[in-house]
């Protein structure tokens, strides 16, 4: 129940996220340069916004994989190293991804 | 006149002797009225003796002749074979999919009814048993949503593709069942039922694909069963409490 419930809130997080990356990173008014992206990307409201948006993503993916992978009868007896595949990936990735985001 | 030819392809499979299953045809006049099944009695008593199949009650009301024409499950029995005739004049009839198949269109139902039996499908009646009736009000019965209604013919059962990839799974046949026991006010234990299908193989296992849905020839809903359900496993604390407060008036007349 608690990952079932972990991807259905992570998917209602990413329709807000998704729509907010895509009106401002993709069709923004006005042309897009470096600069501007530089100078949003050094507000720390966008930092956290940016580092929200990824952790939703890491726990949406991760958990969707772990439920579709799960659903195959041969792999039920890995469900522990799947579970911890998952963890690890997703711990590493936000390690990552936070790196990147607060680099500007 | 003579009546329109048409062709039945059978999908046979002998264990003793095949390797695979095949496609085999036969020719079958089409006659008034006539459905699948009395086509495939036709083949079996005048062309091929050894063409096996299940059937019992020919009303749509036993189950057994759940199979699977032209890509879709169905009960050969009150399906009119004209409506299924493909523009080649054919129509293809195979065994129920991803269930282990014993001899042509007859597969091993086994999981199915082990799924069946895990949700106890029986009811567990409260230690009040009224002296004359339980009561149960109009909105009570609709709640159940025709689910006693299901035939246990594994159609859905068959055409869902977690089942395909999970025979652990307990499957919309089963979860259908056990809406019915849960949602009936005289059960008494719909709390064991409720932790039952919370775990792994149970109501989150299901990714609302439909497939139950377009498969049952009764018009049922296994998969609004099953978000009921979710959502009832939820607060299931709660929805004991109420159930327990309910079986108090059990006996007593409703509105």
């Amino acid at each position: 129940m608690r990952i079932f419930l972990l991807q259905r809130y992570t998917a209602v997080a990413l329709l807000v996220f998704l729509t907010i990356h895509m009106v401002v990173v993709h069709y923004p008014p006005g042309e897009i340069h470096f600069s501007n992206i530089a100078d949003r990307l050094e507000n720390p409201l966008w930092k956290a916004i940016d580092i929200a948006f990824l952790f939703a993503v890491l726990i949406h993916a991760l958990t969707g994989a772990y439920m579709v992978l799960t659903d195959v009868e041969r792999f039920d007896r890995f469900k522990r190293a799947l579970a911890g595949i998952a963890v690890i990936a997703g711990v590493l990735l936000f390690i990552y991804g936070t790196q990147t985001i607060l680099a500007f | 006149m003579t009546n329109k030819k048409i062709t039945v392809r059978i999908q046979r499979f002998n264990p003793d002797t095949d390797q695979k299953p095949y496609l085999q045809d036969f020719e079958v006049e089409l006659a008034q009225g006539m459905t699948i099944l009395d086509a495939l009695h036709l083949i079996k008593e005048d062309l091929d003796g050894s063409v096996t199949f299940r059937r019992s009650c020919r009303h749509a009301i036993c189950g057994s002749c759940a199979m699977n024409v032209n890509g879709q499950n169905m009960l050969v029995c009150e399906t009119p074979l004209r409506e299924k005739i493909d523009k080649n004049g054919q129509i293809t009839i195979r065994p129920l999919p991803y269930l282990p198949i014993i001899k042509d269109l007859v597969v091993d139902r086994s999981s199915f009814w082990a799924q069946y039996q895990r949700v106890k499908p029986w009811l567990i009646p409260p230690d009040n048993v009224p002296e004359k009736e339980f009561r149960m009000s109009a909105e009570e019965v609709a709640a159940l949503n025709d689910a006693e209604h299901c035939i246990m013919c594994g159609a859905c059962y068959s055409a869902c593709q977690v089942i395909a990839l999970n025979k652990q799974y307990i499957g919309p046949h089963a979860l259908l069942k056990a809406f019915l026991r849960v949602l009936d006010p005289r059960d008494a234990d719909p709390r064991a039922r409720l932790d039952d299908l919370d775990k792994g193989d149970g109501v989150y296992r299901c990714h609302t694909i439909f497939n139950c849905i377009d498969a049952c020839p009764k018009g049922l809903n296994p998969t609004k069963a099953i978000e009921t359900l979710r959502k009832l496993a939820m607060k299931r604390q709660a929805f004991e409490a109420a159930r327990k407060e309910r079986q108090k008036t059990l006996d007593k007349p409703v509105n």
